[in-house]
């Protein structure tokens, strides 16, 4: 119901953090959904602009794709990159079971 | 004056002449930090050995005469969002603790050619996120005119360290106001320079389409010399734009004779304090006394920048931060059955209250039902944004206002209604959304509280900012005003 925006409730709350990937407790759903709230309810000015005739700016510079030759060039070495990883088995990084 | 003290160019003098070495410099900014860190909070990390390594080597080249730079010997502090090659790199947050990144920021590049100083890095709000810089992820900054006042935010580190003596210089990062907001907020200069101005290669992300690099200094002379030196393109950065960089220098010192200033009446904010205008008021008429012509403008569409804003920029900001799950590098929460678990663990532990509500909003505002109504809806209004400042720049070369619409609050006042806390940067956001410069330069004080008089230029004419800013700043002393703490006072 994309019309109820500032109603969003406790489950569209947790939906949003699941899509996040962030935890979160009971106590933070109703936090975040009153803050989330009163945040929707403050900018709730942009809905009302006519926008009808308007091209949508998603980034400030004309760009067009930016190419380069297709050269090899030097790049970090493995063991740099590795080196900040939590856990680590010989030159991967070790990550949980997916389930 | 003691070396702490003054500026880029007039140490730069100094060192040329061999009045005073990179070294004595050096201990002289490292001894001001150990005598008020501890009231400032300013940085998160002091590079004190990397810092006399460096001295040492830019004395060498001072001696020898050989490539000697405006900035060779400089001590210079850097935003914790800046990459530094084997030094620690947090953004202000928990979920980057410890991480050391392996290579650096071209802007660190560049000053390192340059032969500046590192002095450390600065505190900031987490992922710069914030105006207060009370969301840093370790501890807040105290601004050096009112220890019981924030020193603005996001680069309120920096902003604090410039303003006690705590550093000649620092770099800071700017979104929606992070460089211009706490530099208005502790008496100093701050340059936001137009989107791909200054590359943002090695910067840790908030949000792509808006971040900036640029200056925070003593004074606008200093604040060209910085951007000279950081400016221009970058084959690492495909956003940082080839258009040629000028010389600063040769425009600077030009003055405003003719020149056409558009005063925006939207920028006049309800909530603005008196002083607060009052203060801007007259340096509009100073200007005007200066040889240059007022003339009122509208940018209609300004009360839409900042609900446009807190759409686009955490809809970003949920994209980049994306990355922090736990597996390449930062915090890992123990205890995960799983890899999902882990990720959900990891960031909630990982990231502060700020930083995850904006997560939250971005993903709300990019989800499936409500992407047209918000995020395509606020890049919409982004044009609208652009299209008000295309046409106030047919009819002014520059644009003036405040850069915040209050003088420094005390610590803990708005931490408890982030509405209230956005509206801090009423007035700064919207050079962010419409791709132009700004910078804040002081102005005035209220009951002993700095006040930052924002010029707006055209995109990719800093140089006509900074010759207003110049001519404004030479035409007044509000440059010699001190925070109790750079001089030594109580505060």
């Amino acid at each position: 119901m994309p019309e109820a925006e500032s109603e969003l409730s406790s489950r569209e709350v947790e939906h949003v953090a699941r899509l996040a990937r962030l935890g979160i407790t009971p106590d933070e759903v109703v936090r975040y959904r009153d803050q989330l709230r009163h945040i929707l309810t403050a900018i709730d000015a942009l809905k009302r602009a006519d926008t009808s005739k308007v091209p949508a700016t998603a980034h400030p510079l004309e760009l067009r794709n930016v190419m380069r030759d297709d050269k090899r060039e030097a790049s970090l070495p493995a063991e740099a990159v590795l080196k900040n990883a939590p856990s680590r088995e010989d030159s991967y990084f070790k990550v949980k079971a997916i389930q | 004056m003691t070396f702490y003290q003054r500026t880029i160019r007039e140490l730069h003098q100094l060192l040329v002449d061999r009045e005073v070495s990179s070294v004595e410099l050096t201990e002289s900014v490292l001894g001001q930090i150990d005598a008020v860190g501890e009231k400032t909070k300013a940085y998160l990390l002091v590079t004190r050995e990397l810092a006399l390594r460096q001295a040492k080597a830019a004395d060498d080249r001072l001696r020898a005469k050989s490539d000697v730079r405006p900035l060779t010997g400089i001590p210079i502090a850097l935003k914790d969002v800046l990459c530094v090659k084997d030094v620690v790199s947090t953004a202000g947050s928990k979920i980057l603790k410890g991480f050391v990144p392996p290579y650096n920021a071209t802007v660190v590049e560049r000053l390192e050619a340059e032969g500046a100083v590192f002095l450390g890095k600065t505190n900031c709000d987490e992922f710069a996120m914030g105006s207060s810089n009370e969301n840093s992820g370790y501890w807040p900054v105290h601004n050096p005119w009112g220890l019981d006042r924030v020193p603005g935010g996001s680069s309120g580190g920096s902003a604090a360290a410039v303003a006690s003596g705590e550093a000649v210089a620092a770099l800071g990062s700017d979104t929606g106001g992070s460089i211009r907001q706490p530099a208005a907020l502790t008496g100093i200069v701050g340059f936001k320079p137009t989107y791909g101005r200054v590359s943002r290669y090695g910067l840790i992300a908030f949000a792509s389409s808006l971040d900036q690099i640029g200056p925070m200094t003593r004074d606008v002379v200093d604040s060209a010399i910085l951007l000279q030196a950081i400016a221009g393109h970058d084959p690492r950065d495909s956003t940082s734009s080839a258009h040629p960089v000028p010389d600063y220098f040769s425009t600077l010192r030009n003055g405003v004779r003719g020149m056409r200033l558009g005063v925006p009446k939207e920028y006049f904010v309800a909530g603005m304090e008196p002083a607060v205008e009052q203060a801007i008021r007259d340096a509009i008429r100073l200007l005007e006394q200066q040889g240059a012509s007022i003339e009122e403008v509208s940018l209609p569409h300004s009360d839409l920048a900042l609900p446009a804003y807190y759409i686009i920029a955490p809809a970003e900001a949920s994209s980049n931060l994306a990355r922090y799950d736990g597996v390449r590098y930062g915090y890992q929460a123990e205890g995960a059955r799983n890899l999902i678990e882990e990720y959900m663990l990891t960031r909630q532990q990982g990231f502060g209250a700020e930083v995850k509500r904006r997560i939250m909003l971005g993903t709300y505002a990019l989800s499936s039902g409500y992407y047209d109504a918000y995020y395509l809806q606020a890049q919409k209004v982004r044009t609208l944004i652009i299209e008000d400042f295309k046409q106030a720049f047919e009819k002014v070369d520059v644009l003036l206002g405040a850069t915040s619409p209050t003088v420094a609050f005390p610590l803990g006042a708005k931490t408890q209604d982030p509405v209230a806390m956005y509206l801090n940067d009423i007035i700064t956001i919207p050079a962010n959304l419409g791709n132009v410069c700004g910078i804040s330069v002081p102005c005035g004080l209220a009951d002993g509280l700095p006040i930052g008089l924002q010029v707006i230029a055209p995109g990719f004419r800093e140089e006509v900012a900074l010759q207003v800013a110049y001519a404004f700043e030479a035409a007044t002393d509000f440059r010699k005003l001190q925070s109790p703490l750079m001089r030594g006072a109580a505060a």
